[in-house]
């Protein structure tokens, strides 16, 4: 074996945990991330609070990467990228882009923390107006007015009385090309209603949607809270056109529990847009040669047993890189990856 | 008043008022036909805020539309109501206090042995009932029947002072406990219904000739009994209520006795939760029980050959769990058959008297294709039963008058338990 070295690429929640994990089982860990700061999306997209324990992201991710960055194990880089990776299990030999120049490292075996992307809603269609109408945001939009609690109209600075959420934008469709269901945004379009009564008690909150799927305790944590006690408004069936009207967004969908058609006034509509791979986690796809679904995902093709390695042996994958996945699947994924390419850089037999 | 003019046209969507003049101008008839509003403009989020709002209204929000309740609601089954379409008409701005709907509801809780939401109408219908009586909105009547038991003292607006009239010529002794002056084992709280009603009578007259049979030393209370106030606290006349109790546990406390029986399961239920938190606590048993109890000492001996049917009443099934002693009794009477209805025990279909609906009857029929008790008859009669045993005194004329109006005059009757073990134990009849 060539080098006992683990590579992270990415320093997400799910790359920071996986390089935390190895470098506390005794190995010499390299987390190379593009951006200038770590934390992934929870940072880089301004989050509020953690879904689902509401815990201040901020603070979150802060000890995370206090917990890699002071291991004398870990060494992170960010401004990084890959750019370019030879040779095979135990003896990679990965070249990384800085803008102080280029740099060639040793590595056993590789961990893709690569990520998502929030999927754009003026993409594929204007169904929703997103880059028409300044009051038509996203999920990402709210999350940073949540944060600088500051939650109120772009188009005119003012309070609203009425936020709707669209549930499923940019998921569960045969046209867009994503089928698959991104699983966290129900939840977390229920969290964000919470803090928009928590902050904005006079507005009242619609969440349109297909079928909610809170599963697991977020049934309890998120969904039931957020209908019995913060009372926002579910409202089955889906809003298929935004249309402006005297100031105001007017959401037209079938009220399907009623039968009847719908067409209500609302002051901003947060689109809940699903994941797509980003782009990171494409491009080391390509570099590394590992096999992606028809999404783009990064595929675990061992099967319910093995959720991490990757069609690359040495190379493993975790977190959203793989497919949708919420902050503890990542974390999850993380943790089964670090410990398995720990194994694997320590010469032991690990059958999957 | 309405009229179906197009096949697509669902009829209750079409208002068309008979006779108009407006400014002068007659425009009675399809002058002035409109059509109700079919899009949802906006959603009025108060209408639900008030609701919830109130003490006991709490879990009418926590509706999540899964429709369980509707497959199980009485009322469902005979018009358009159900328990998660009211909660979704009130999230669509529907004001329930001023509506018609407020008022169907039978509290029969079948809705909330099957919601995994605990939404509990049983409390909602109450409190919100208790507005809208504050405010006047009481269908007619009803209101007539508060001020009936108000003043009386019984909902049928009898003469409180002959509340035991009907024990007259009977053979044995219903004594009075204050003529008594002395513990019994017994007090028989004899309800409004088994006091005054024709039908009410006949079972009470059975009754006491089975007590006496058994030997039991009961009395009760005549006159200075009055309606348990169950059935007002439902409809929203908390004060009523109140009032009601009130004098009834002063009376109560004045006497001496082991086990309060009650005929009414209304009765029961509010002996057993609601009378305890006023002061009022007893060893109350309802008669079903009281009297399974002693099967073996009943001497059963002549022989009923009939097919016989039971209905649970709600308030003594779901609400209060006993399910066995009545058909214990109806399955030791000499050569009778018990056949079952498809809706039994936990899922046992309401007979509409409950929650307010034994006075409501007419504005039932205006939002309702059937009676409830028409619909439960037609299921009786559907068994091949010739007698629809029943052990609750509101359902002994609901159901002898919906046997009637569904034609089944002499195919189907309708008798009390106590009628029955009178019969069956070769007591004297009137």
């Amino acid at each position: 074996m060539g080098s006992d070295r683990l590579l992270v690429i990415g320093a997400g929640p799910a790359g920071l945990e996986a390089a935390r994990l190895a470098a506390s089982l005794g190995s010499q860990v390299l987390v190379v991330e593009k951006r200038d700061v770590a934390g992934g999306m929870p940072i880089h997209e301004n989050y509020a609070a953690l879904t689902h324990g509401f815990r201040d992201a901020g603070e979150a991710m802060a000890e995370l990467i206090g917990a890699v960055t002071s291991h004398p194990n870990v060494e992170l880089r960010t401004s990084t990228e890959v750019t370019a990776v030879e040779g095979s299990v135990g003896e990679f030999t990965v070249t990384l882009s800085s803008g102080t120049g280029d740099d060639t490292v040793e590595a056993g075996a590789i961990i893709l923390a690569t990520g998502f992307q929030h999927f754009d809603p003026g993409r594929e269609t204007q169904q929703y107006g997103y880059y028409e109408f300044p009051d038509v945001i996203t999920l990402a939009d709210a999350e940073a007015m949540l944060k600088a609690h500051n939650f109120v109209r772009p188009s005119n600075g003012e309070v609203p009385e009425r936020v709707a959420f669209i549930q499923c934008v940019g998921s569960r469709d045969r046209q867009i090309g994503n089928e698959f269901c991104s699983k966290v945004c129900c939840g977390i379009s229920s969290k964000q209603a919470i803090e928009v009564r928590q902050q904005v008690p006079d507005a009242r909150v619609f969440i349109f949607y297909i079928d909610m799927r809170m599963y697991g305790y977020w049934e309890n944590e998120i969904y039931w809270p957020a209908q019995e006690q913060y009372r926002v408004n579910y409202v089955k069936g889906i809003v298929t056109e935004i249309l402006s009207k005297n100031g105001r967004l007017l959401v037209r969908g079938e009220d399907t529990t009623m039968g009847r058609p719908m067409e209500v006034p609302m002051d901003i509509v947060v689109l809940a847009v699903g994941m797509e791979p980003s782009l990171g986690t494409r491009k080391m796809a390509e570099m590394l040669g590992v096999a992606t679904n028809k999404y783009g995902y990064i595929e675990t093709p061992h099967g319910e047993l093995d959720t991490v390695a990757t069609s690359v042996p040495g190379v493993f994958a975790v977190g959203a890189a793989t497919g949708p996945a919420d902050l503890d699947d990542s974390i999850s994924s993380a943790g089964a990856a670090a410990a398995k390419a720990v194994a694997l850089l320590r010469g032991a037999e690990v059958t999957v | 008043m309405t009229q179906r003019v197009n096949p697509k046209v669902e009829p209750e969507r079409v208002i068309e008022l008979e006779e108009v003049v407006l400014e002068g101008m007659d425009i009675s008839g399809h002058w002035n036909r409109m059509f109700e509003q079919r899009v949802i403009w906006d959603y009025d989020v108060d209408a639900m805020d008030r609701i919830i709002d109130l003490d006991g209204g709490e879990s009418f929000g926590w509706c999540y539309q899964c429709a369980q309740c509707v497959a199980v609601c009485p009322v469902d089954h005979v018009g358009s109501y159900g328990p998660r379409k009211l909660v979704r008409w009130v999230q669509t701005g529907m004001d329930l206090f001023t509506s018609p709907e407020l008022w169907l509801c039978t509290t029969c809780a079948n809705c909330l042995r099957v919601c995994p939401k605990e939404v509990n109408l049983m409390e909602v219908m109450p409190a919100v009932r208790k507005e809208a009586v504050m405010a006047g909105h009481v269908p007619a009547e009803l209101q007539d029947v508060f001020e009936k038991t108000a003043r009386y003292g019984n909902p049928l607006g009898k003469n409180p002072k002959r509340r035991h009239a009907w024990t007259k010529g009977l053979e044995v002794e219903v004594p009075l406990i204050s003529d008594l002056g002395r513990k019994v084992e017994v007090l028989w709280w004899v309800s409004d219904y088994p006091a005054y009603h024709p039908r009410g009578i006949d079972a009470s007259r059975a009754l006491a000739r089975v007590l006496h049979r058994l030997g039991v030393d009961f009395a009760i209370l005549g006159p200075e009994e009055r309606h348990d106030g169950d059935s007002m606290l439902r409809a929203g006349e908390e004060g009523l209520f109140e009032m009601l109790a009130e004098h009834n546990i002063e009376v109560l406390n004045r006497y001496e006795f082991d086990v309060l029986l009650t005929t009414d399961p209304h009765a029961y239920n509010a002996f057993l939760h609601e009378y305890p938190k006023r002061g009022g606590t007893y060893n109350v048993v309802h008669y079903s029980r009281f009297l399974a109890d002693r099967i073996d000492e009943l001497g059963l001996t002549e022989e009923i050959s009939q097919k016989i049917t039971f209905h649970d009443p709600c308030y003594l099934g779901r609400h209060n769990g006993e399910y066995d002693a009545p058909r214990e009794l109806i399955s030791a009477l000499p050569g009778a058959e018990l056949v079952e209805m498809w809706r039994i025990r936990e899922n046992g279909y309401c007979c509409g008297g409950g929650g307010g609906g034994m006075w409501l009857d007419g504005h039932a029929a205006d939002h309702q294709r059937m009676r409830l008790s028409e619909k439960r008859v037609l299921e009786a009669v559907e068994t091949g039963a010739d007698t629809l045993c029943v052990v609750c005194p509101y359902e002994v004329s609901r159901f002898e008058d919906a046997v009637k109006s569904t034609n089944n005059d002499g195919r189907l009757q309708v008798l009390d338990i106590a009628e029955l073990l009178a019969q069956a134990m070769g007591l004297p009849t009137d």
